[in-house]
């Protein structure tokens, strides 16, 4: 589904990602990890087209399209949906009204028909249930005036909403308590399935005691320079990101 | 005309004589320049259009849609015969019928104070050539159930001189609704000047809704004295017109007295809006809420400034005052002038303006949520107009502006549905 070859890609001029080599298939769940500053964001974002991060180098095939030449929008159409580590506050747009243009937008671009109101409200109801979203939040403004883990929550709510054949998750665990967290990983959960693949950008494991990854990748300085499975994982939280670093540079 | 009438408009007529227009040598008028006016009008700019008839399918089609009101019709500056039949307690007479009528009665919605803030020659022009309005009465206690809606209709060249009055009751509450339009291809001017008496408890709801006909002039101002608990809550809108100019002057001059002045103005092309506000705080323990919003586009321009006075001995005084102002392109140019003037010790104040453009983390998220770059703009320009609406009273009316301004933004109409 996703494959990145030898991504490079910079931000004001400096290099943050310096040759990315990574592939996902469909029903996959990735986890990619990683010390602060290694370039975990700024591949979610480059991957999700946010405006200012320049690609110098290598290649992004999703599903046999060259992803670097879609805008934010068509990548949203494709399937691809971010999960933002940082959501927006948008006052005065209204989430069910985002949603259900986003939706439209993307099901007008698969050649389907519009949904109505209602039907729209329908998906909205069982979707709500997925990650315990309260509906006084969903008709509120985008975001405004949300805590930290209703935000989050909304984020995988969208998702849940969206149904991207790409989710990519920046750092959806970060902020949260952990009940918080175990509701935003039941959603994630029940979210997987064999047409989707899932990447998970993390700092810290416990994110994956409750979402099991088929693959972890240990992202470092722009690199990707170790990938396990979910005892990787296990690992890198009782000794830290340090052993691994040395370990590369040998 | 009777003698008392015709002295005082002679007197006006004098002031305008000696004063002229302002021009922008006035500070208050630095970037409104009313030479535009007479260089289009002629240096004979005020001399009143023709009476003219409307078919009822044009005033439908003028109307807002779905607005359960008391309607009266201004064609070109004069009422139309045809009142609604009002409530006990509630009296509207024409201008025009007061000055044939009740020379006491008209020489009160004439009355003219030089000494009043951002007082100019054209209120004596005003003064001098008003031909009809609208007197309203509400009686002590009343509470209207319906909002009286002045609709003005500019439908050729020429100058409509309005001038209303409305003198609430103790404890009255009423919503009017001024709302000036036009279908003249000729360039024109509404020229009006509202006067607003609150006694103490009153309250009134004032829309001031300015879409007028791209050629149009429009010359506004509303004048208001409010008395102890009393409230007035403002909304007025720039949307029409060439060249606008609206003055809001409240005195707070009761104890607990409280106001709020919301605006939008969203215009491009070449056009023209400046929204003066003054608010005098006269009295302690008054509260003025003040958010005026811009979105400009093309090569428009503009003006808003907002004077806070708060006068010594006016202790407890609660004053809040924004402007924000989104610039669509690079060539429009807004000039905001916050000003807050303490006098009293005991005073809470906070002011601001902002003139900025888009924020991109906004128009990205959207964008990554499937809406492509021109509705995710249009969809965070609509919120940020809106934002000055939300206190309106009517839904009728919030959704007919929320809808004329999604109609002037690009693709617009394919947001209908937020509204």
């Amino acid at each position: 589904m996703l494959k990145i070859e030898n991504l490079h890609a910079s931000v004001d001029g400096k290099e943050i990602l310096k040759g990315i080599d990574l592939e996902i298939n469909a029903g996959e769940v990735h986890a990619i990890m990683g010390p602060n500053g290694s370039g975990k964001s700024t591949l979610s974002n480059v991957l999700a087209g946010r405006p200012g991060y320049d690609v110098t180098e290598g290649a992004v095939h999703y599903n046999d399209k060259n992803l670097l030449e879609l805008s934010p929008e068509e990548r949203a159409w494709e399937g691809i949906f971010l999960a933002f580590q940082y959501p927006v506050e948008i006052p005065g747009v209204n989430n069910v009204y985002l949603l259900k243009a986003g939706l439209n937008a993307i099901r007008k671009h698969r050649g389907e028909s519009e949904l109505d109101a209602m039907d729209f409200m329908s998906i909205i109801r069982e979707k709500m249930k997925l990650v315990d979203m309260d509906e006084s939040l969903v008709r509120r403004s985008v975001n405004e005036g949300f805590s930290g883990g209703e935000k989050k929550r909304n984020e995988i709510f969208q998702m849940a909403v969206l149904e991207p054949k790409l989710a990519i998750l920046d750092e959806t665990d970060s902020g949260l308590d952990i009940d918080a967290l175990k509701v935003v990983a039941g959603g994630v959960n029940k979210l997987r399935s064999k047409e989707r693949a899932i990447v998970m950008i993390t700092h810290y494991q416990r994110l994956l005691d409750y979402i099991e990854p088929d693959a972890v990748h240990v992202l470092a300085d722009g690199r990707i320079v170790k990938t396990g499975d979910k005892s990787l994982a296990l690992e890198l939280e009782k000794r830290g990101y340090d052993w691994v670093l040395e370990e590369t540079r040998v | 005309m009777t003698q008392p009438i015709k002295m005082l408009r002679d007197a006006a007529w004098q002031v305008y004589e000696q004063t002229g227009l302002p021009t922008t040598r006035n500070e208050d008028w630095k970037y409104t320049d009313l030479s535009r006016l007479t260089a289009v009008l002629g240096e004979t700019w005020w001399t009143p259009s023709h009476a003219a008839d409307l078919d009822k399918e044009t005033v439908e089609e003028q109307s807002i849609p779905e607005l359960d009101a008391y309607r009266l019709i201004f064609i070109n500056g004069r009422f139309q015969e045809d009142m609604p039949n009002l409530p006990e307690g509630v009296s509207v007479v024409p201008l025009s019928t007061l000055l044939v009528s009740d020379a006491d009665k008209a020489a009160k919605a004439l009355e003219m104070d030089e000494k009043t803030p951002l007082f100019n020659g054209a209120i004596a022009v005003n003064t001098a050539m008003a031909s009809d309005g609208a007197c309203i009465c509400i009686a002590d206690g009343v509470k209207l159930d319906k909002p009286l809606y002045l609709l003005h209709v500019a439908t050729s060249g020429g100058a409509s001189h309005i001038r209303h009055g409305i003198w609430m009751g103790r404890g009255a509450t009423a919503h009017v609704i001024e709302h000036y339009v036009g279908n003249s291809t000729d360039a024109g001017l509404t020229h009006n000047v509202t006067l607003v008496h609150l006694d103490e408890a009153a309250t009134l709801y004032h829309d001031r809704l300015q879409l007028e006909a791209e050629k149009q002039f429009h010359l506004g101002r509303v004048d208001v004295k409010q008395l102890r608990n009393s409230r007035f809550v403002s909304h007025s809108l720039a949307l029409g017109a060439a060249l606008s100019r609206v003055d809001i002057a409240v005195s707070l001059s009761g104890v607990n007295a409280s106001c709020v002045l919301n605006g939008l103005y969203l215009i491009g092309g070449r056009q023209h809006a400046d929204h003066h506000t003054r608010i005098d705080h006269a009295s302690p323990d008054c509260t003025s809420q003040e958010t005026y919003k811009g979105v400009l586009s093309g090569r428009a321009h503009a003006v808003f400034n907002g004077k806070v006075v708060v006068h010594e001995g006016a202790d407890g005084t609660d004053a809040k005052q924004s402007n924000g102002n989104l610039l669509l392109s690079d060539h429009a140019e807004v000039d905001t002038k916050p000003e807050l003037e303490i006098y009293a010790d005991e005073v809470k104040c906070a002011h601001g303006a902002t003139v900025g453009q888009l924020d991109l983390e906004q128009l990205f998220y959207l964008q990554s949520r499937g809406l492509d770059k021109t509705s995710a703009k249009n969809v965070l320009t609509f919120a940020f107009a809106d934002d000055a609406l939300t206190q309106m009273i009517s839904a009728p009316v919030r959704r007919y502006l929320e809808r004329a301004a999604l109609k002037r933004l690009p693709q617009g109409d394919e947001l209908q549905e937020m509204v």
